[in-house]
């Protein structure tokens, strides 16, 4: 009796279990879920802040959740409009006036429910998103309360922002101003061409006043925030994954235009973990880790689903031009022209680099191309590198002592300082001593006292050259770890920055990284990054240059 | 009993003062800080992180403030943490009539986490540490289950068949590291027969082989210590008195030879427990697990010094507990042991 009690009881358990997993199998199936890990790494995201964000991980998800008052087209790096559908520029081409979008409300998703849901304010109006958020946003991101890691990018931009973060100058005196409930003004300090695409960098988006001061540290949880773009925070699992939901509420624009899918699934995964979870199929789109590459290559099936595109970032060597004997022009034009770049894109990091001949990357607004300048910079060449280390040895009487080659021992670094350690020995016969230090060991050193040769690197943080060329080696900049100070230099970037004529602008960055890697040879550029991912082909994915994903673009089917 | 017990925990006071304060020291004696990075942060914003986080105090004050948020607890407005510094494992109402409203015993702060700008360390505790602990005891039964009747049969019949296989299943668990069995383990069962999930946490399923492969490697040490410590009891007059009363083989060796022979065993258990249930770095990276292990690898090399200090600190509280609880088993496996 008991025993089959027991059974009925088992059946009914087995039944019911089966017929849940139904409805759930269903229910999956109705929604367009991607599944991704393009930009991501084994470990949380530090936040989706917009004013605290620094790495591409954390801008990965803050592009989805606040858009900017412009945006840039994910296919060619253009302006676009962002929640500002128009601006205009005053005659003096120093103050900017956006005019946002008036249907974009704040919305939050509620677990009860499972649906995004708009925020209404005490008196139970929905909140839109006024020039009033725009205003405090960009005040947020600025204030030296708020510490922001890019707030340094803005003082050049927003006239009043450099007293401010300083503490020499409070709020109101940042020239960013709602007019009126629909309408921001900016005033800049100076006329810069490119200035509407800064205005659209994530440091300067709209956040929730009434939620920061409600949730603290903590307004960035799931459960605290409120946004407004294409998609809505879901969940945030630390450690684990953050889960985006299609934003019904997001007012689709021919730029910005509705998802297409209903959720996009980040997940925090080393990239090894995240290539056999992309064979085992259960990721979409996948960061590929350089160590697969031949593999992928050799597989007939895997070969079709690689992708390989931009990314905006420069590997290079720096070189202390103020310690002996580094301090030597000969020297450091002959260990540039000794570095055979091909050989280390086709030998050590295979995932399509490009040798590069200037520190600006194609692609950028302005950065000289392959195509227009093809002989400019520096290029590798043994026979030419051989004839500068004579004239070294010369002024260094007779004889290169041996140098120091300093890296943080992370990624492909160690590989690569070895081939041009050897590269070095083979061409020059110079002796080249590797020093491999921890990540925060090497960056303190670098910055406090840089070693006579050092690995380095610089990514975007917007799309121009101006971000390379002035802000890394202008003599005033605080990135500027290699003493370069060169006069003409500077003259050559400071009036890039102010020139509007496209091609002017690129004709003077060309002359500036002549001087740069040339003519001064302050650093030897290595190869320009490229993105390496794996895209399923039932996944359309927006073709992005930015080195950021549009997810609001993809589909999936 | 008692007081062994009382004098044994002030001791353990003592130890746990004197990691933090060794910890304290050298992480701050390493270079580097919590923020530097490819692309330098300018001075201003420097100066005011060092300063919100207090890293430009004094180092005696930062490092007798950080013992005091841990040790004195504070009656403090608000339930909910706004601020991740001011976030306390213990929160306890108070009576308003004798503090005023909205007040709050509050015990026990770790500190923020500068890897996470919106969680503190008490948040890894909450979140990543029952994730570590699951895993780690399920290492723990499986390195049991596998390790003591691999020794046992080892040592029963010492040099046949039984005792080369058991033993060589030991010496292939000890050499072959977790960070080569795990991802193979891993692509086997995984990626090639999809029998089990690749990487994430939250199941049944998704424990199997992290739970094993920490558990293998474990179990080669036990089975090894169990093989020689009852090969070594088997020896013993007493055993010999047991057979000649007569007792079955069976009592024998179950009553009085595996009791004995635990003590090696169990010595051991206390370090390997406290070392699994804190989280292993590499099995949590390979199958993704948000457990505490990788915390104690990142917070180094990202100069996260609260998470630093935490994670040591958690990690040497329970091997002290867990080495007093072994300590006070001896007595009750070896009778002969006393605290006096």
């Amino acid at each position: 009796m008991l025993r089959s009690r027991n059974f009925v009881r088992f059946m009914a358990v087995a039944v019911l279990t089966v017929a849940l997993t139904a409805v759930g199998l269903v229910h999956a199936q109705d929604k367009k879920i991607i599944t991704t890990g393009i930009n991501m790494v084994g470990s949380d995201l530090e936040t989706i802040d917009p004013g605290l964000a620094q790495t591409v991980s954390s801008v990965e998800a803050i592009n989805e959740l606040f858009v900017g008052l412009t945006s840039t087209n994910p296919k060619d790096n253009s302006l676009i409009p962002g929640i500002a559908s128009s601006y205009d520029v005053s005659s003096d081409s120093l103050t900017f006036t956006f005019h946002l979008a008036d249907n974009i409300p704040w919305v939050r998703y509620n677990k009860d429910t499972d649906a995004v849901e708009e925020v209404k304010d005490d008196k139970g109006a929905v909140r839109m998103v006024t020039a009033q958020d725009v205003v405090y946003g960009i005040v947020r991101g600025l204030d030296p309360k708020t510490a922001s890691p890019y707030a340094y990018v803005y003082p050049d931009f927003i006239a009043g922002a450099g007293d401010f973060e300083a503490g020499k100058a409070t709020a109101a005196d940042v020239k960013v101003k709602a007019v009126d409930a629909k309408t921001v003004e900016i005033t800049a300090p100076a006329a810069i061409g490119f200035a509407p695409f800064i205005y659209g960098l994530w440091t300067l988006r709209p956040v929730p006043q009434w939620a920061i001061e409600a949730s603290g540290d903590k307004w960035t949880e799931a459960e605290n925030i409120n946004t407004y773009g294409p998609f809505a925070l879901k969940e945030w699992a630390h450690d684990t994954g953050l889960t985006l939901i299609k934003n019904p509420f997001w007012p689709a624009t021919a730029d910005i235009p509705a998802p297409k899918v209903d959720e996009v699934v980040l997940r925090f995964l080393d990239p090894q973990q995240q290539y056999a979870e992309y064979q085992a199929g259960n990721m979409d789109a996948i960061t590929l880790d350089p160590t697969f590459i031949d593999q992928v290559k050799a597989d007939a099936t895997l070969s079709k689903e690689y992708v390989n595109g931009n990314s905006f970032c420069t590997y290079y060597t720096g070189f202390n031009t103020l310690k002996a004997p580094m301090d030597n022009v000969h020297l450091r034009r002959a260990l540039s022209l000794a570095i055979d770049r091909q050989s280390i894109v086709d030998n050590v990091t295979k995932g399509g680099q490009i040798p590069a001949q200037w520190f600006a990357r194609p692609g950028l607004t302005a950065a000289p191309t392959l195509q227009d300048y093809p002989d400019l910079g520096i290029k590798s060449n043994a026979d030419e590198a051989k004839k500068e280390i004579e004239l070294a040895k010369k002024d260094l009487g007779g004889t290169i002592p041996q140098l120091t080659f300093a890296y943080g021992d992370v990624g492909t670094n160690a590989a690569i300082s070895q081939a041009i350690q050897q590269m070095w020995t083979d061409t020059l016969g110079v002796t080249v001593q590797l020093t491999a230090m921890d990540s925060k060991t090497y960056f303190s050193k670098v910055h406090e006292d840089p070693p006579q040769i050092y690995r380095s690197g610089w990514c975007k943080d917007y799309s121009d050259a101006d971000n390379f060329d002035n802000v890394v080696f202008h003599s005033g900049s605080t990135q500027n770890d290699t003493g370069f100070a060169n006069a003409d230099f500077d003259k050559l970037v400071d009036g890039a920055r102010l020139e509007t004529d496209l091609k002017k602008r690129t004709d003077a960055y060309a002359k500036a990284e002549d001087i740069l890697v040339n003519q001064v040879a302050a650093m030897a550029p290595v190869y320009w990054y490229t993105t390496n991912l794996m895209v399923k082909p039932n996944i359309e994915r927006a073709e992005s240059v930015t080195g950021n994903e549009a997810y609001y673009l993809w589909d999936k089917s | 009993m008692a007081q062994y017990i009382t004098r044994r925990f002030l001791w353990m006071l003592m130890v746990l003062f004197v990691i933090s304060l060794i910890t304290f020291l050298l992480m701050h004696s390493v270079p580097g800080g919590p923020f530097d990075g490819e692309k330098k942060i300018s001075a201003n914003t420097l100066e005011i992180l060092n300063k919100k986080y207090h890293l430009s105090d004094p180092i005696t004050k930062q490092y007798l403030d950080y013992i005091g948020d841990i040790v004195v607890p504070r009656v403090l407005p608000g339930a909910k943490a706004i601020d991740t510094a001011e976030d306390y494992l213990v929160v306890i109402p108070v009576p308003q009539a004798l503090f005023g409203p909205n007040q709050y015993l509050k015990w026990i702060n770790l500190g923020p986490t500068f890897a996470s700008r919106s969680r503190s360390v008490n948040d890894i505790l909450r979140d990543n540490f029952p994730i570590s602990v699951q895993l780690g005891v399920a290492a723990l039964v499986i390195s049991l289950a596998i390790g003591m009747p691999l020794g046992i049969i080892s040592a029963l019949k010492p040099n046949t068949p039984y005792d080369y296989l058991g033993m060589g299943t030991a010496i292939l668990g000890v050499s072959v590291p977790v960070i080569i069995s795990a991802p193979l383990l891993q692509y086997f069962f995984s990626v090639q027969l999809k029998a089990l999930p690749v990487t994430g946490w939250g199941n049944i399923q998704s424990m199997i082989l992290p739970a094993f492969a920490l558990g293998f490697v474990n179990s080669a040490i036990i089975a090894r210590l169990t093989r020689a410590s009852l090969l070594q009891v088997m020896g013993e007059d007493y055993i010999r008195t047991a057979r000649a009363k007569g007792l079955s083989e069976r009592v024998v060796i179950m009553v009085h030879a595996l009791k004995n022979s635990l003590i090696p065993v169990v010595t051991v258990l206390g370090p390997l427990f406290a070392g699994l249930v804190t989280g292993t770095f590499v099995v949590e990276t390979v199958f993704g697990i948000p457990g505490m292990g990788k915390y104690f690898v990142t917070s180094i090399t990202g100069r996260d010094y609260p998470v630093i200090m935490g994670t040591i600190l958690i990690y040497a509280f329970i091997l002290v507990v867990m080495n007093l609880f072994v300590d006070v088993g001896y007595a009750w496996l070896d009778p002969r042991i006393r605290f006096d």
